[in-house]
């Protein structure tokens, strides 16, 4: 089963992605960061196979976490998730950085597992 | 479901790669070359001379173009030629990616389609905004969003009443905001009684939420704003409209009326729901 790191700032889409993978049998979310800087340490402790990483985010954002990670964690697959991703811009900024694929906001489950699925 | 463009639509379904795409739009790039790259390579235009109108356009917002006339670099008839040859060999996302071989003609023409549908839910319907005010469009936008989310993330029946012009927002149980700056400045406010609180979260969730901590049912309601703003700068970016989002605050506003501030006006659209819930969506606006 694939280890996954949710991060994001908001207790309930946390909690949302939780159930969607759970209730998959497919993915495991190994730890809960809410900010970028927490994402960096908690990835280096737990060293998942998946990030699923909101962008807006207080202390550090996911854009800016995204490009620490990438650069130190060749190996993990970073999801970005965002009610933004609409906006072009900020979708070719987080794949140009490294990011996998990018996650709408509101999500569905199924989406959300065919995204990961194809990692 | 979400406002999307097409190459982040072709990547959710694995369509395309994430290289793919990258190839594709560094094409468009290379190609859509912007009014004062084409100038000078139509050998209009020399690099000190589009260095003098982007100097220009620092105080005054007309277009490329209409500067270089102003300022006697270009004629009306050579600004028409590279207007004329921007649109000749302009290259379309899809076209781009037949290009690099990351699609072909049949496929493309059948998820052009697919696409088409996937967006049809979040095609902008009439909202009426009240004389006076900018940017219409964008208000427009942001009612017709909030709606659509509402029966998406809520699951609530509802009907709307027509926006009007308010100097205050009534007080309820909770108010979510966020600042939107950019090419327009604005507060998107989702005034909302604990009935419709709770049905955000619960439809979030899939769970009932009645033991659920305070701080985990506002962190939905502020999700609901950040869900509709996120679109709505997407739809907007259609538009030409570029927004940028604050993280979303909650406010408990008690007893107390929230003014409109000063220097914006207050544009309220009731939201009328089942069980004697409240809800409104409130715009302050610049006039």
């Amino acid at each position: 089963m694939k280890k996954v790191l949710l991060v994001d700032d908001s207790l309930i889409v946390a909690r949302q992605l939780q159930k969607i993978l759970d209730e998959s049998g497919e993915f495991s979310v190994c730890a809960h960061a809410k900010n970028g800087l927490e994402a960096i340490k908690l990835n280096q402790e737990h060293n998942p196979d998946i990030i699923c990483m909101d962008m807006n985010m207080p202390v550090m954002d996911g854009l800016t976490a995204l490009r620490t990670i990438v650069s130190l964690d060749t190996e993990v697959k970073v999801v970005m998730a965002t009610s933004l991703s609409g906006v072009g811009d900020k979708f070719m900024e987080a794949m140009k950085l490294g990011a996998r694929n990018v996650m709408s906001k509101p999500f569905e489950a199924e989406t959300v597992l065919n995204i990961l699925r194809q990692l | 479901m979400a406002v999307k463009f097409f190459g982040q639509f072709l990547v959710e379904k694995g369509l395309v790669s994430r290289e793919q795409l990258l190839a594709a739009l560094d094409l468009q790039k290379a190609t859509n070359l912007k009014f004062g790259e084409m100038a000078l390579k139509m050998g209009l235009l020399t690099e000190d001379q589009i260095i003098r109108v982007h100097n220009a356009q620092h105080s005054d917002d007309q277009r490329f173009g209409d500067i270089a006339v102003r300022i006697g670099l270009l004629t009306e008839a050579q600004v028409q030629e590279v207007l004329g040859r921007q649109q000749d060999t302009y290259i379309y996302l899809g076209a781009a990616l037949v290009a690099v071989a990351a699609l072909d003609e049949e496929s493309l023409a059948a998820h052009l389609e697919a696409f088409k549908l996937d967006q049809e839910p979040y095609v902008v319907e009439t909202v009426e905004i009240p004389a006076g005010v900018s940017h219409p469009q964008v208000w427009e936008a942001a009612a017709d969003l909030t709606y659509k989310m509402l029966t998406r993330l809520a699951n609530l029946p509802y009907r709307k009443e027509q926006c009007t012009i308010v100097t205050q927002v009534e007080p309820n149980d909770i108010i979510a905001r966020m600042e939107l700056s950019g090419t327009l400045q604005a507060t998107y406010l989702f005034s909302a009684s604990s009935g419709v609180r709770a049905a955000i979260a619960r439809t979030m969730l899939r769970e009932e939420v009645d033991n659920s901590p305070e701080e985990l049912l506002d962190d939905a309601v502020m999700e609901f704003v950040n869900v509709v703003c996120g679109n709505l700068a997407a739809k907007v970016a259609q538009f030409g409209q570029k927004i940028q989002l604050a993280p979303p605050e909650a406010i408990h506003p008690g007893n107390e009326p929230l003014p409109v501030p000063v220097g914006r006006i207050g544009l309220q659209f009731p939201i009328h729901v089942v069980n004697g819930e409240e809800v409104a969506l409130v715009l302050f606006v610049e006039p």
